[in-house]
């Protein structure tokens, strides 16, 4: 465990400070996870959506409001909201990472394939102008690998700021407050908070 | 109008307030000798040389006449030396150093371009987003829907930058224009930058032409503004589409930037008005992706890049905002973020206890005084991240955590607690 501690990044990208990092990584996962409301519009739209989109874009809302709460906290953060974030942000990674698998199955798998003009030389016509397909599959690959490369470094990244968060006796918690708060919740509130406490206790013991 | 522009901007003022002052200077000498003084760091080096060689490349790629191009150069170089005019157009470099690059973008020989790619940007929507979210959206058409996509994407967008910046002009802090010209300017540029290396095409050319190839001889299309053009019986947006400098720009989406910049920026200055700044970019989002002009993961490159260069600038260069003076004129100091100051995490090592921050000490910078050491590396530390200006009249004032000019006496409380004009 003493080795996960100590090859934590410190910081982000070796030159800001981690909650720099976690605000932007923050701003743009919530930037991406808008995607969920869109696709959802096709109910209004007369789009038709498979079952796999549906919940991609259902999961896509969720998370958005998960992780729209740590950015209004980042500057006064509590460790039960960024456990919450953090053991999030996890699962989506994982899901994201299946979701891309899936979608990509469905993208090549779809008849997307054009024929290509003879060869020539860059230039010289004007079809030569427009990307090969090799060129395209490439650029697809790339970007996508850089998106999920990416993702995974923010994970390690959120991971890190929320292990200081543990680490650091400012942010400790009272949880026989939290335990009085609940009988006064309604439901979803309840739940709320029990998936925060359940995630506080998932990060002390991975990340402590 | 004196009586109304004192009574509603000037009567807050504190007494022998600097900050909100502008510039009325003639003196070109004046600017010369700031150069001179000017001391060079690497992030200025890199901010003015790199503004420096889009500006020469721009200077020799462009196919206008010489004489215009040299007329256009000395003009504005001539604003930027007037230290009156100077104040905005030196600021504003980015800005014209990103409209340089765009008009002359269409001029660039077709065999030295990079190839058109068509079927990238849907196969990214499909496997990052699920499906093309613009097909989606533009499954069903109507006249309502078309002039509600239309009024964002054909109409604010064009004006919606000048209001932003008079606004944040009145209304802001002192310097959060300069700001705000330098995030927008750069946003804009990488984005011109970007199209250019990447050039991809649009929904609507995936709607006219499917996935065969693409050459730069083609015109661009106006896809769903084209039924603005029938509706209003005008001719508009068909000619200026057809005619764009960038018209395989598609990624990233300028349109979806400069609003994520505009709201960003104004969250910042009104926070009490978020809900609505969100509202305007969604509102962007879904105009862009109906009328078939961009893919949701465009918007997302627009907007993810204006977001990392308004954090950038906000924690480097803007000055903090206090929502309780009403406007610039208000302001009696300019503060500005401290990185390491802000951290939530502090300093604070948990094996040693005598490490915590006295926060009351550490706002008045008594301890920074009494250590010359802890000062220089703070000062110099905040440098090392700023492009500072060449022409920066109030760096004085910047970071100062000076007693505001208002006398004790007369006002005990700070100016936050002081003044009731805004309740956040």
């Amino acid at each position: 465990m003493a080795r996960t501690i100590s090859s934590m990044p410190k910081s982000f990208f070796g030159v800001l400070p981690l909650y720099i990092g976690v605000e932007i990584i923050l701003g743009i996962t919530i930037l991406n996870k808008c995607s969920g409301a869109y696709g959802i519009l096709a109910v209004f739209t007369g789009h038709p959506l498979d079952f796999m989109q549906w919940i991609s874009y259902l999961w896509s809302v969720i998370t958005l409001i998960v992780y729209g709460q740590g950015l209004y906290q980042i500057h006064k953060p509590r460790v039960y909201t960024f456990s919450q974030i953090l053991v999030t942000f996890t699962i989506d990674t994982v899901i994201t990472c299946l979701f891309t698998l899936w979608f990509t199955a469905v993208w090549f798998g779809t008849d997307n394939v054009v024929e290509e003009p003879a060869l020539l030389k860059r230039g010289e016509a004007k079809f030569s102008q427009g990307a090969s397909q090799g060129y395209e599959y490439t650029v697809t690959i790339l970007i996508t690998m850089t998106s999920l490369v990416f993702r995974f470094y923010y994970n390690y990244v959120l991971a890190s700021f929320v292990q200081e968060l543990l680490r650091n006796p400012k942010f400790l918690v009272d949880q026989d407050d939290v335990a009085q708060d609940l009988k006064n919740k309604n439901g979803f509130t309840r739940l709320w908070i029990k998936s925060q406490r359940v995630s506080y206790h998932w990060c002390r013991r991975f990340l402590i | 109008m004196a009586n109304f522009f004192y009574r509603w901007f000037l009567s807050q003022r504190p007494i022998n307030s600097e900050v909100s002052e502008l510039e009325t200077s003639l003196s070109i000498k004046k600017s010369i000798q700031s150069i001179k003084n000017y001391h060079w760091t690497w992030p200025s080096i890199c901010h003015y040389g790199f503004m420096a060689s889009i500006f020469l490349f721009t200077f020799i790629t462009n196919p206008l006449p010489w004489i215009i191009k040299c007329l256009i150069y000395s003009t504005l170089i001539l604003l930027c030396l007037i230290p009156l005019t100077g104040q905005f157009f030196f600021n504003a470099l980015p800005i014209f150093t990103w409209l340089a690059l765009y008009f002359t973008s269409s001029y660039f020989p077709a065999g030295k371009r990079p190839p058109i790619t068509v079927k990238v940007l849907p196969a990214i929507e499909t496997i990052l987003y699920g499906d093309n979210l613009s097909d989606i959206l533009a499954t069903s058409t109507n006249a309502v829907f078309d002039i509600f996509a239309w009024i964002p994407y054909g109409l604010f967008h064009f004006g919606a930058p000048f209001v932003v910046a008079g606004i944040l002009f009145i209304f802001g802090p002192p310097t959060i224009l300069q700001g705000y010209a330098f995030a927008f300017g750069y946003m804009n540029l990488f984005g011109v930058i970007i199209q250019n290396v990447f050039p991809a095409a649009p929904p609507w050319y995936k709607i006219l032409y499917g996935l065969e190839s693409a050459h730069y001889g083609m015109h661009g299309s106006p896809g769903g503004l084209a039924r603005i053009d029938t509706l209003l019986n005008i001719h508009l947006y068909t000619t200026a589409f057809e005619n764009s400098s960038v018209i395989f720009g598609a990624f990233p989406s300028l349109h979806s930037g400069c609003a994520t910049m505009e709201a960003l920026f104004f969250s910042y200055c009104f926070p009490f008005l978020r809900p609505l700044f969100i509202f305007y970019v969604c509102w962007l989002w879904w105009s862009t992706m109906y009328l078939t002009h961009h893919y949701f993961v465009d918007l997302m490159a627009g907007s993810v890049l204006s977001y990392i260069i308004f954090q950038y600038t906000k924690y480097t260069q803007l000055p903090l905002v206090d929502t309780s003076l009403f406007c610039r004129w208000s302001y009696s100091n300019i503060e500005k973020y401290d990185m390491l100051k802000e951290n939530p995490l502090g300093s604070f090592d948990g094996d040693d206890i005598e490490n915590i921050p006295l926060s009351s000490l550490d706002n008045t910078r008594v301890l920074d005084l009494n250590d010359n050491n802890v000062l220089e590396f703070d000062l110099d530390d905040q440098a090392s991240l700023t492009p500072n200006n060449i022409f920066d009249r109030t760096s004085y004032a910047s970071r100062s955590s000076a007693t505001s000019n208002i006398s004790l006496e007369e006002s005990p409380l700070p100016p936050r607690l002081n003044s009731n004009k805004r309740i956040d």
